[in-house]
């Protein structure tokens, strides 16, 4: 796996500042920066409401921040991957995975035939026509990353896509989604309250300060070996979360 | 650190669709109230004997009603047909209204609250009015719609702001137009609840057309009704609102029929204990 500052940088936030709401505006990013090392998994922890999401969408190009720079490597646009009713109801599991080829202009039937593979590289194979009422939770989550993969993007935002699931299932989904990442390697920033979860899938993890959001301090996972989680849970509380 | 070759796929396959079965238990408890009150109405009669015209038996109207059928049928057909277009009118410009609504601030702050005040009005009172300004079909048409429209407004309404921001962040990442989400992310994300609104509007363009021509009109099952209750011919008058009731029927049936092909995915029973 590649490592440390010799690599490639994907994502760069620099001094991020935002206020979102109007009466009165609330600053919700107060200086975030974030270093995302190309192929590399950098999971955000912090306390719920901070401001994660409003950071992801900022490197999504969805927020435009009042200051400060936010510079990505990626050819395409980042991808986001929410966590829930990321799939649309009214459509099939293979038309949902369908979506993402679509909307890079691939007609309709390609798509179709585009998402049939991924359904099957997420290990959905047989489920394509079924609606997303008629799948499980962890299936959903299977079928909204075989549409992340679909989008060919080589940046993926992950909002937190597991904290929905049981433990089980969500180990499960780290399995699957470990492997899906040794074949397309993307840059993956993880946004996630599972201290467990960081340390198992991510190769940094950033943590972030009560809002407004800034980014404390980073603990890489390689460096800190058996006391990673420790390090992160002392930094956690450094930044004053009752963790 | 965990790693995996290959994902594993979920297990078990999923099974072969089922086709449903008519289940006639179901039916039974669907028509057995009515049939009991019925059953009921026509004992008492037999042991009460009101007069004909002020309380006809079932019996009675059932058979007054074959007997009368050319003059029902030809007042239903006005009725029947000013219901369709009245809730179709009101369904097109309901849906209309509800987009621009939803779709811009300043509309929604122009137009909603006067929508909503306009219900306080009781829209029966401008049947007279109408009939002086347009043709009568015209008239009874506009007062269907009219009474029709408002669930269309506010189911449409509700259901176009009800959409899932996450699944709006989610799609714009994937290179969503303002114009893609709105096809299909918002519109679809509002048919349920649209369809509640329409079920509604179905049944309430019956009423508008009825009251329409109970009160201005000499045509339509609601003209019958004031014609022959005005000339003592009760079981007639009864004959009609029967067939008053089964109109209303059909077009909420109709409506959720097409609700139904419409939205397979909100099918009832596709998984355990969702209905
Ligand atoms: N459009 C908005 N207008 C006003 N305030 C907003 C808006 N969006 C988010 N906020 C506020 O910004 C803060 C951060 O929200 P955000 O969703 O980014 O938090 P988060 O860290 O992702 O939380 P969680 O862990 O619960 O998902 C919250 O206090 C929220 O109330
Ligand atoms: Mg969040």
């Amino acid at each position: 796996m590649p490592h440390g500052s010799d690599t490639e940088i994907a994502i760069r936030v620099d001094d991020v500042h935002l206020a979102l709401g109007d009466d009165p505006p609330l600053a919700v990013l107060a200086g975030a920066d974030l270093v995302a090392p190309a192929g590399e998994v950098t999971a955000i922890i912090g306390p719920s409401g901070c401001g994660k999401s409003t950071l992801l969408d900022v490197i999504a190009g969805l927020v435009t921040p009042d200051s400060g720079s936010v510079v990505t490597s990626s050819s395409g646009r980042p991808v986001l991957m929410p966590q829930r009713d990321a799939l649309m109801p009214w459509r099939t599991l293979r038309d949902n995975v369908a979506a993402a080829a679509e909307l890079r202009g691939t007609p309709r039937s390609d798509a179709r035939a585009l998402a049939d593979r991924e359904v099957a590289h997420v290990g959905l194979a047989g489920f394509g026509d079924h609606y997303p009422h008629a799948l499980s939770g962890g299936m959903r989550q299977r079928g909204a990353l075989a549409r992340t993969l679909l989008a060919e993007s080589d940046i993926w935002l992950l909002d937190e896509p597991f904290g929905a699931l049981d433990a089980l299932t969500r180990s499960e989904m780290h399995r699957v989604l470990v492997a899906v990442r040794e074949q397309v390697a993307p840059t993956i920033v993880l946004v996630t309250h599972d201290i467990a979860e960081a340390v198992a899938i991510a190769d940094s993890v950033l943590v972030a300060s009560p809002g407004p959001m800034r980014i404390v301090s980073r603990v890489r996972v390689a460096d800190a070996g058996p006391d990673a989680a420790h390090e992160i849970l002392t930094s956690l509380r450094a930044a004053g979360v009752n963790a | 650190m965990i790693t995996a070759a290959q994902v594993e796929p979920v297990v078990p396959a999923p099974p072969a669709p089922r086709r449903r079965r008519v289940r006639w238990g179901q039916v039974a408890a669907a028509v057995a109230l009515p049939l009991l009150l019925v059953l009921l109405w026509q004992v008492s009669a037999w042991i009460v004997q009101p007069r004909e015209w002020i309380l006809p038996s079932p019996a009675t109207i059932a058979s007054t009603g074959w007997d009368v059928r050319e003059r029902l049928w030809y007042h239903a057909q006005w009725t029947i047909l000013i219901t369709i277009v009245g809730f179709a009118l009101a369904t097109v410009v309901g849906c209309l209204l509800a987009a621009m609504i939803a779709r811009s601030r300043v509309a929604g702050l122009m137009l909603y609250p006067w929508i909503i005040v306009s219900q306080t009005i009781p829209l029966v009172a401008l049947a007279p009015l109408l009939v002086l300004w347009m043709p009568d079909f015209g008239a009874m048409v506009t007062l269907a719609a009219l009474i029709s429209i408002f669930p269309v407004i506010v189911a449409g309404v509700d259901g176009l702001r009800s959409t899932d921001p996450e699944l709006i962040r989610a799609v714009r990442t994937l290179g969503a137009s303002p114009g893609w989400t709105w096809r299909h992310v918002r519109v679809p994300a509002a048919l349920p609840r649209l369809f509640t609104g329409l079920k509604l509007a179905a049944v309430f363009a019956v009423t508008g057309a009825v009251v329409g021509e109970l009160v201005a009109s000499d045509r339509g099952l609601g003209a019958l009704t004031r014609l022959s209750a005005g000339q003592f011919e009760t079981p007639v008058t009864f004959a009609a609102v029967v067939i008053l009731a089964l109109i209303g029927i059909a077009m909420f049936l109709i409506v959720a029929t097409a609700e139904w092909a419409a939205l397979p995915y909100s099918r009832r029973g596709t998984r355990p204990g969702s209905n």
